[in-house]
């Protein structure tokens, strides 16, 4: 944080204040109009400033994975970038990701002996999107996964030490970070932007984009100073990106506004895993300047989220190393209801059908082989995740119906010795034995909004499409403000992979383009 | 008769005393919610000098005006249950303990953010996190996701309450001096 407020002051210093007169008056007047919020239409690309207060080639907004790896691209690529962010603190969601970046061939498969192929992920990606997948985008994701990973490895610097399922793959093939949290990914990712003579400029918000007579984009009007979620906070200052700019501004999983409007069961009631700014107002911005945007309705809850805690917590990490190894419980019947190792939405929407929370469990072989111990630990002491001495002590405390409780789990048992599950499917793994050792472990689940998988039209050179179906020129993007990557449901673990494919095209074509001014 | 009339007749003296006792009634009503002044050569212990006559104290509490913070903990021990610690904003103690200002606002003139860098001089940040490493649920000092680079800031505001930053996502019911 030192450096950020450092490199925040150099910036303002240096660039902003240096200006800051002479684009009064410009700036009086639009943010007259932009002080209630880019929502109440003012944000349309027109008016230029008369003086802008800082220029690079490439101008990032969003200090994500996605962000990240396009600033350093675009300036490894011989471009000058700056990386704005919103927020008091960098990273967005992917300093609380859970660390799960899916890729094929790995180092890691290959110790484990999973045989994977980018075909594969292709295949797996574009079954759970119930192919709405934009085709070229899934196959450019699963062909680089891999070099993106090497990369994050190599170049970044972060470890990555543990193979991990997902449901809805059709192998082992997330590769989880040491630490089973992105911030081992983005921190150095931050580290690696910083020492290439990137800044990262925290509270700045984009306001709006800029384009020129002809419609392209030149630059952005941003808030310095912002106070999120203050829309009042922050000054009015310009931003020139002399080649491109490139939005990573993520999701809208806490928009409620805008998801309601896109999916209108997902009221407040639905809480969501995101940090607070994951709000869709950039991407707004950009439709506004004529960005085309794609499947914004297809929003994905989280089916591995606890009422028991708040944002994302530990259940999740209980909950996705459990599956295959241990039940899925409806706790009103004490049985299985659906294929545990299922997609996310297949599993969320059976969940939402009962109406109810449901409980997932491990017993002490599955538990303590499978779950992160600092998860586990974190879990039973905020009380999320509960310990019990017998079946029976566990079917009280969910007052679920003991005998039809330990039946159900005298079936799930023959399942798991004959490794093939003929109620619902469930993938066994080879590793999986029947739950029957005491202590036994469980937390209830209750669904969370997750992921927004529609946003802005890309090619596969991460060149954001107009509403004239052509390149919106001088617009990348990439990452989780992108739509048709992941159709109707992202798998787990894809997330990642995305941002730093796309995140790395997107800032090396960004580099490449012609600089103006 | 008209209303116009009787007001037009009304003597200027009487207009002037309904000014007065108007404008008293809005300082009384606006008194709590006015931000005290912040008076620079203030001594620490004289809260009258910023504050004037809002009352900070209970009637029984102490004269404190020529008290520094070693005084006050007198009374006020440090992690027992009458502690400062947030209860009064984190600039007073700072103020008492000789903190002045100037020490933290180098710029006097022009009001200015004070960034993490200044913090640290006193408070070195891996220090903290290993005299709150036992503190539940979590060490508030570091985390996951930013170890212990998250600037102070976010949390320990000086001129208004504080906050736990980490409640946005979290269930932790830290009290943040």
């Amino acid at each position: 944080m030192n450096d950020d407020a450092q490199q925040k002051k150099g910036l303002t210093r240096r660039n902003f204040l240096k200006s800051a007169g002479g684009v009064a008056a410009v700036a009086g007047m639009a943010a007259g109009g932009l002080a209630a919020g880019v929502r109440e239409g003012s944000a349309a690309a027109g008016s230029m400033p008369k003086k802008w207060d800082g220029t690079y080639d490439v101008v990032i907004i969003g200090s994500g994975f996605a962000g990240l790896a396009a600033a350093m691209e675009a300036k490894n690529a011989g471009a000058s970038a700056v990386v704005i962010e919103k927020m008091a603190v960098h990273g967005g969601n992917s300093i609380i990701n859970g660390g799960d970046f899916c890729a094929p061939g790995t180092k890691l498969q290959k110790e484990a002996g999973v045989q994977d192929s980018p075909d594969l992920m292709y295949n797996d990606m574009m079954k759970a999107g119930l192919y709405l997948n934009h085709p070229e985008l899934a196959r450019t994701l699963a062909d680089q996964a891999k070099d993106a990973l090497e990369w994050c490895e190599n170049y970044v610097g972060a470890k990555f030490t543990r193979l991990n399922f997902h449901g809805g793959h059709s192998v082992k093939r997330a590769n989880q970070t040491v630490n089973a949290s992105g911030s081992e990914l983005v921190n150095k990712m931050l580290a690696k932007t910083r020492a290439l003579g990137v800044a990262v400029q925290t509270r700045t918000k984009m306001e709006r984009m800029i384009a020129d007579k002809d419609g392209r984009i030149v630059g952005i009007e941003v808030k310095t100073g912002y106070r999120f979620p203050d829309e009042k906070s922050g000054k009015t200052a310009y931003i020139k990106a002399r080649k491109a700019v490139i939005l990573t501004s993520g999701g809208f999983s806490n928009d409620i506004p805008l998801r309601r409007i896109e999916d209108p069961r997902l009221t407040e009631k639905f809480e969501s895993t995101n940090q607070p700014g994951a709000t869709g107002e950039a991407l707004l911005a950009a439709c506004m300047a004529g960005a085309m945007d794609v499947q914004m309705d297809w929003i994905q809850l989280g089916p591995w989220t606890s009422p028991d805690e708040k944002g994302f917590g530990n259940v999740p990490l209980f909950c996705e190393r459990l599956v295959g190894y241990g039940p899925m419980i409806d706790p009103v019947k004490g049985k299985r209801f659906f294929k545990e190792t299922g997609n996310r939405k297949e599993r969320a929407d059976a969940i939402i059908l009962l109406g109810h929370p449901v409980i997932i469990m491990g017993d002490s072989y599955a538990v303590p082989k499978q779950v992160f111990p600092k998860a586990l630990e974190k879990g039973l002491e905020s009380g999320a995740v509960k310990k019990f001495d017998s079946l029976e002590a566990l079917a009280k405390n969910y007052a679920m119906p003991v005998e039809a409780f330990t039946q159900e789990i005298a079936r799930w048992n023959s399942f798991v010795e004959k490794k093939k599950d003929t109620d619902f499917d469930c993938m066994i793994f080879p590793d999986a034995k029947p739950t029957v050792t005491p202590p036994f472990y469980a937390a209830r689940l209750w669904p969370k909004v997750h992921h927004t998988m529609g946003g802005l039209v890309i090619d596969k050179n991460a060149q954001v499409i107009g509403f004239d179906l052509k390149p919106l020129k001088g617009l990348y993007a990439a990452g989780e403000v992108t739509g048709g990557v992941h159709g109707a449901v992202r798998l787990g673990g894809v997330a990642m992979a995305d941002c730093v494919v796309f995140g790395r095209i997107a800032g090396r074509n960004a580099a490449k383009e012609t600089a103006r001014g | 008769m008209t209303g116009k009339h009787r007001i037009m007749r009304l003597p200027a003296g009487w207009l002037i005393v309904f000014g007065l006792v108007l404008a008293a009634l809005l300082i009384y009503v606006s008194t709590p919610m006015a931000a005290p002044k912040q008076v620079k050569s203030a001594k620490p212990g004289d809260c009258a000098a910023c504050h004037g006559q809002e009352k900070v104290f209970s009637p029984s509490h102490v004269d404190t005006k020529a008290m520094t913070y070693k005084d006050c903990l007198g009374c006020h021990e440090k992690a027992g249950p009458q502690k400062l610690e947030g209860k009064l904003p984190g600039s007073h103690i700072h103020q008492l303990g000789g903190i002045t200002c100037v020490k933290c606002h180098e710029n006097a003139k022009k009001e200015e953010e004070v960034t993490m860098d200044k913090c640290v001089v006193c408070h070195n940040a891996d220090k903290l996190a290993e005299k709150t490493a036992k503190v539940k649920p979590e060490n508030p000092h570091t985390s996951p996701h930013y170890g212990t680079t998250l600037d102070c800031n976010l949390c320990h505001h000086q001129h208004k309450k504080s906050e736990n930053f980490c409640a946005q996502c979290h269930k932790y019911d830290f009290v943040v001096p």
